[in-house]
């Protein structure tokens, strides 16, 4: 029979396979393999993606990282066009525009920019091959399973949903996408950076035995926030300033830390099975997120990681990763030690003019992200990540349930989930959503005092 | 010698066939009309042309052999080879209007004739892009689980190939809309002011039923290590007391579920399943009522006094709560020992009547050639061999000795036990007065064969339990229902009603 692997045993391969095509089996379980040395060959990365018939892009959220996104897409090659810009807010597309004409010189044609919550589906049918999709997160699954059937390659950001049916959604548009050979490259750029690549290169041969536990942080300052204004309905004042209600960004942990879960798994090809956090709001000035969750992952071997995650300004800040073996440890980035502490291995960045090691890969991962989804587009090679990024969202999703309900959380309960955040209309006027924020645990209750 | 001709012909056409030119046979043999020119039964040709395999949207055909071989190269001659034996054997010793065609749509026997590895060479592409969001989740469920036998296309797309009338695998919101005019609606429960049998009457439903008063007593539970096919987990034999209690002449009918159904039912899944799959059923305040079920309870069998089916463990807890409440009297499942006792009936055999359960096992052809007496059994008990694979009415069988109907068949009926292998060894020394079963446990016990079983498992004291995990497994809501088990048919219940102030036992008060 037809192997449909993506059972949750097989995520361990195919979670490999998609970020850096053709290779496979990374495995933390199985240390079968360890005798012989392993040799993982990575395909080069270009710095240009080819030429090619002119690739037209539309861009769906037209906000810093949706502009971002924009720029990084144009500078990945020749013959690369936005031609369509879709966002709720009229002076989100206005800025964009700008930008892309300030930057490179193109201009999108005003009749196709597109203003309101159904800016998406005019600008999928704008006669575009490719939609960048960043608007907050809430919205990924469905704008992503409205461009996929439309048959249109996909550059989604991070992370792809915020609850657990948008996780399914978001799996079921992933095997739709496969099955169409859409390519779909989802912003999670660590696996498009040379040097992590380079890391994960030497895991997989073994360079630090088994993998035993790890760490993984993001602990830095506070994002922004928008004040309510007398102008704006609660609909717009909570989009404005979506990374600080959970309905919208699935709060910082899924939002931000999604990207160092995603390396947790990339590296030990599989994903956590439980976990327990917590979590709280100290500084947070609106919404009703939190600002800081540690959460303990525990793996269906027994392993155990350590995530942490901070937005408060004035604290120690540090987002990295750190991945202990059997026989050494590694940043996950550019440096491995021994169990001594010795460095038994370093990336070899580029020199710069003067023959010094620069400390940065020769492209920028953000540009490297979008050359690999149009060299894949270009070449008829698909690439597909929706799946990856689903079950690193995934894992985000449990490690804040734990935290808001003090109680342990499996994957498996979450794959069974109906859990679904949000509003069920989408007017510009009151939104009907829980806006308190969650607190785990019993109070104390006093006795009633005796007589 | 016989064993020698059985082979030798068919081997002779076999060599025969190969050698006439391997592929154009193959291919000759595998046509839809060579099929049907064999194979008669009018019933399953119909139903084809009826399939949407038939009449397909892309005009495509999907012959016999497309579903019922497996793929070129993954043991298709050898498929070939042996269906061919034995629809030539088939043919050529049987009348093929004598097969139970119905029996053979079921899910269980359909899975021998099916190939999964067929199913998925034409539709390679589990997720196209028309799939609806139930599809998407369905399918995701499909890749995500271990692949098990449990598990094949066809539980859901059991009606692919063949028609089925009145088949859905959907939200079935209309099932149980039956018209109650014109008959006598009662407006007030039966009063029962002593230890009688009596008929209880659910109010604003026309719907009655027998309850029997079994008196109290001493008897042994399980079987003695001597008797056939006696399993661990039904010994050691104990002696139980039990106070008197009133118990169902028949297993809840389809009437009696159904005015619960439509009288509590609710209009939609509520967000809170979790929460009341992890509570006690006593634990509940108000009754919420079932959910609409997913695809057919009933299986297409009818309704009426026939057994209800389908639902589960907690839909059967909440259905003796919600009769107590309407009735005013105390409805409950009986327990294990209740069960058995009521089943016994005062006898201490096998089965409530004479008979060796060796000489009932074999069913079909291999019943005919034993040529054993089966009279007696098929007397009191609906099951494997007289069932035609589905459930009948009640009425079919004589009584037990209680004067109660099924307990030994037709479905298998939950207690309220936990069930545990060891149950009676934990029980208290001496004589244990009305035993509730183990504290605790993950499955709870289920009592009585059905129209499924063999003889081995219609015996008094032959234990079996609730398989929660596989009989919910191709529910495709997320979370599963905690109303309705997507894949188990063949168990219901009976109820139990207490002896006590409010049923005629004036001692109580």
């Amino acid at each position: 029979m037809k192997n449909y692997g993506i059972s949750r045993r097989n995520f361990l391969g195919k979670a490999a396979t998609v970020g850096v095509a053709g290779v496979i089996v990374p495995s933390i379980i199985s240390s079968c393999a360890r005798e012989t040395k392993k040799v993982i060959p990575i395909p080069a990365k270009l710095d240009q993606a080819p030429d090619g018939p002119v690739l037209k892009a539309g861009v769906i959220g037209c906000g810093g990282r949706g502009t971002g996104a924009a720029i990084n897409f144009l500078s990945a090659g020749p013959n690369l066009k936005i031609v369509a810009l879709g966002d709720t807010f009229q002076d989100r597309i206005d800025s964009c525009r700008i930008e892309i004409k300030k930057q490179k010189g193109q201009d999108v044609p005003v009749e196709n920019c597109f203003v309101g919550f159904d800016a998406y589906q005019k600008v999928i049918d704008a006669g575009v091959d490719l939609v960048i999709l960043a608007t907050p997160p809430f919205f990924r699954p469905d704008h992503l399973a409205a461009s996929i059937q439309a048959k249109k390659h996909v550059f989604a950001e991070k992370p792809v949903c915020v609850d657990p049916v948008g996780v399914r959604s978001v799996m079921a548009t992933a095997q739709k996408a496969k099955g169409m050979e859409l390519c779909v490259v989802t912003g999670t750029q660590r696996r498009h950076q040379r040097d992590y690549i380079a890391a994960w290169q030497q895991v997989q041969e073994g360079k630090i035995g088994d993998i035993i536990g790890g760490n993984v942080w993001w602990n830095g300052g506070k994002l922004w926030h928008r004040d309510p204004n007398a102008k704006w309905s609660e609909m717009e004042y909570m989009i404005r300033n979506w990374v600080n209600w959970t309905w919208l960004s699935g709060d910082h942990i899924v939002e931000q830390h999604v990207h160092n879960l995603d390396v947790m798994n990339w590296f030990t090809g599989t994903h956590p099975v439980k976990a327990v956090g917590f979590g709280s709001r100290l500084r947070r000035v609106t919404g009703n997120q939190y600002d800081n969750f540690s959460v303990d992952f525990t793996f269906e071997n027994g392993t155990h990681f350590h995530s942490m995650c901070r937005q408060i300004n004035g604290c120690v800040d540090n987002v990295s990763e750190r991945i202990q073996g059997s026989k050494g440890s590694t940043n996950c980035r550019n440096s491995i030690l021994d169990l001594a502490g010795n460095e038994v291995w370093k990336y070899d960045y580029p020199k710069d003019k003067d023959g010094k090691p620069t400390e940065s890969v020769s492209v920028n991962p953000y540009v490297q992200e979008h050359i690999d989804l149009v060299t894949a587009i270009r070449t008829g090679k698909p690439i597909n990540e929706a799946e990856n990024t689903a079950i690193s969202t995934m894992d985000a999703i449990m490690g804040r349930i734990s935290a808001y309900t003090g109680k342990e959380v499996t994957y498996e309960e979450m794959m069974n989930s109906d859990l679904k955040l949000g509003p069920k209309v989408f007017t510009f006027g009151p939104v009907d959503v829980d806006k308190t924020v969650p607190i785990a645990g019993l109070a104390y209750v006093p006795e009633p005092a005796t007589k | 010698m016989k064993r020698f001709l059985l082979w030798f012909f068919p081997g002779l056409i076999v060599g025969a066939l190969l050698i006439l030119g391997g592929g154009k046979v193959l291919h000759m043999t595998s046509t839809k009309e060579y099929c049907v020119s064999c194979h008669i039964h009018p019933i399953a040709d119909a139903a084809w042309k009826k399939s949407v395999h038939y009449d397909t949207r892309s005009g495509y055909r999907v012959a016999c052999v497309d579903c019922h071989l497996p793929p070129k190269g993954k043991g298709y001659l050898w498929a070939k080879g042996k269906t061919g034996l034995r629809d030539l054997w088939n043919k050529w010793t049987k009348d093929s209007a004598s097969f139970n065609w119905a029996d053979k749509r079921h899910l269980e026997v359909a899975r021998g004739y099916v190939y999964e590895s067929s199913c998925i060479k034409c539709h390679e592409n589990l997720f196209p892009a028309k799939l609806t969001k139930a599809g998407e989740d369905a399918h995701l469920y499909y890749t995500q689980t271990k692949k098990t036998d449990i598990l094949n296309c066809i539980n859901c797309h059991l009606n692919a190939g063949h028609f089925i009338e009145g088949y859905t695998h959907g939200s079935n919101s209309t099932f149980g809309n039956t018209s109650s005019a014109a008959k006598e609606i009662f407006t007030e429960p039966a009063k029962v002011n002593e230890f009688k049998s009596f008929t209880e009457q659910i109010p604003k439903s026309p719907v009655s039923f027998n309850m029997i008063a079994i008196p109290g007593g001493i008897f042994k539970i399980g079987s003695p290590d001597s008797e056939p096919f006696r399993k661990a987990d039904e010994g050691p034999v104990r002696k139980v007391e039990l106070s008197p209690f009133f118990m169902a002449e028949i297993e809840v009918s389809w009437n009696e579920y159904l005015a619960f159904y439509v009288q509590t039912a609710a209009e939609g899944r509520s967000t809170d399943t979790e929460g009341l799959r992890t509570k006690k059923a006593s634990e509940t305040d108000a009754i919420s009522g079932a959910t609409p079920p997913y695809g057919q309870p009933d299986q297409g069998w009818g309704l009426g006094k026939r057994p209800a089916i389908s639902f589960s463990f907690h839909a059967a807890e909440i259905y003796c709560k919600w009769l107590s409440k309407v009735t005013g009297k105390n409805y409950r499942l009986p327990t294990e020992a209740e069960w058995e006792y009521a089943c016994r009936g005062g006898s201490t055999g096998p089965y409530f009547f004479h008979g060796d359960p060796k000489k009932f096992e074999k069913t079909g052809l291999k019943a005919k050639l034993s040529k054993n007496d089966t009279t007696i059994i098929n007397t009191y008990i609906i099951f494997k061999g007289n069932s035609l694979t589905k459930t009948q009415l009640p009425e079919r069988v004589k009584p037990n000795p209680f004067g109660l109907r099924n307990m030994a068949g037709n479905v298998a009926e939950f207690c309220s036990d936990w069930y545990q292998p060891d149950a009676y060894s934990r029980y208290p020394e001496g004589i244990v007065k009305d035993p509730k079963g183990p504290q605790q446990g993950t499955e709870h016990v289920v009592r009585g064969g059905s129209f499924l079983s063999t003889a081995s498992a219609l015996r008094s004291a032959a234990r079996d339990f609730t398989r929660t995990e596989s009989w919910l497994k191709t529910d495709p809501q997320m979370p599963k229902s905690i109303w309705w088990y997507s894949d188990c048919f063949n168990v219901g219940f009976r109820v139990a009603c207490e002896f006590d102030e409010k049923t005629g036992n004036a001692g109580l008060k």
